[in-house]
């Protein structure tokens, strides 16, 4: 429908009439050009690449060398640290030796500290009878005595 | 170089997407389309001294979203709605300036056709301009494309956002409107 143009538009085919001052379009286009912003984000100027330095030649070899080297002494650190080294077995240790070998020591503080029950079950494990044991009233009367009666349980029990 | 849109540049275009290109680029976009724009502004604000404000601010936003444009749009089409938008805006602060209603924008765009000292003398052009300051907004935008610069309906919808249907006949009611103001002036 719009092809059917009228006579009116027909005749001022399609002039407007309007006029702008003389080199009105390239002074504008020449003045945008110098007012435009820069746009640091859209616009990337290639930067040279700039020369190498030695330290920069360098620089990845020596952060590899000092991380190797900040490893090796944390690895020493957890050596020097290990009680692995320390040598605390019973044969070295003069004092534990000598109360080891005194029957008392042992009596008053290791023998004394076993349970009755879990003492007759290692020698039930290591197949000692009791009557192998030497009888009670070979025991001398006051340890022998106390320590068993304290208890309501004699090798008679068993 | 003149009132028409250029043709489509592909190598403009390539450069135009080129970061280290763009700016050059730009710089040929606003040598090729000052003018078509310019007069597509002109038309929609029918002076000269805001047509020009309204131009620089077109090219200074398309330069602001230059990355907008890195698809595949046409570089017609995307400066052509923004000049478009920018006009409609200029317009519509104008109009809230001066305390104008929608109607009163009519008179006031007459006042400055009349008032303009950048015309030809051209008394039937002049008419013609009155004419269509008296169309809705939308249909003069529709006719100014259509009449002034031959532009297709495809492109039309493209840059407004309408279908061709409805250009058309928005186009059509324009032309009646505007006999009937000639018939009416006569």
């Amino acid at each position: 429908m719009e092809e059917k143009k009228s006579d009116i538009l027909t005749s001022i085919n399609r002039r407007d009439g309007m006029t702008v001052p003389d080199g009105f379009f390239e002074s504008f286009a020449e003045r945008m050009a110098s007012e435009l912003p820069s746009r640091p984000e859209a616009e990337v100027t290639p930067v040279a690449s700039r020369p190498k330095t030695l330290w920069g030649s360098i620089r990845p070899y020596v952060y590899m060398a000092a991380m190797f080297a900040g490893i090796w002494c944390m690895l020493k650190m957890f050596t020097m640290m290990n009680p692995g080294d320390v040598d605390l077995s019973i044969d070295n240790n003069r004092i534990l030796t000598e109360a080891l070998s005194d029957e008392n020591f042992v009596l008053d503080y290791i023998i004394d500290d076993i349970n009755e029950r879990e003492l007759f079950d290692e020698m039930y494990d290591d197949s000692i009878s009791v009557d192998d044991m030497l009888p009670i009233d070979s025991l001398p009367i006051e340890e022998g005595a106390d320590e068993i009666s304290g208890n309501g349980f004699s090798p008679a029990d068993v | 170089m003149g009132r028409e849109l250029p043709q489509e540049n592909e190598k403009l275009i390539e450069r135009l997407r080129k970061p280290e290109s763009c700016r050059d680029a730009f710089n040929e976009v606003m040598r090729l389309y000052s003018e078509p724009l310019y007069w597509q502004i002109r038309r929609m604000v029918e002076n000269h001294d805001d047509a020009a404000d309204v131009l620089q601010n077109t090219f200074m936003k398309a330069w602001q979203s230059i990355e907008n444009f890195r698809g595949d749009a046409k570089l017609s089409t995307w400066l052509y709605k923004i000049a478009l938008n920018e006009s409609i805006t200029f317009l519509g602060k104008e109009r809230k300036r001066l305390s104008l209603s929608i109607d009163d924008e009519e008179s006031h765009l007459v006042n400055l056709i009349e008032a303009d000292e950048w015309v030809d003398g051209d008394e039937l052009a002049l008419q013609l301009r009155k004419a269509v300051a008296s169309l809705p907004e939308k249909q003069r935008i529709v006719f100014n494309m259509k009449y002034f610069d031959e532009m297709k309906y495809e492109q039309m919808s493209e840059i407004l956002g309408t279908s061709v249907g409805a250009l058309k006949a928005s186009y059509h009611l324009a032309v009646k409107k505007i006999e009937k103001y000639f018939g009416e002036n006569e």
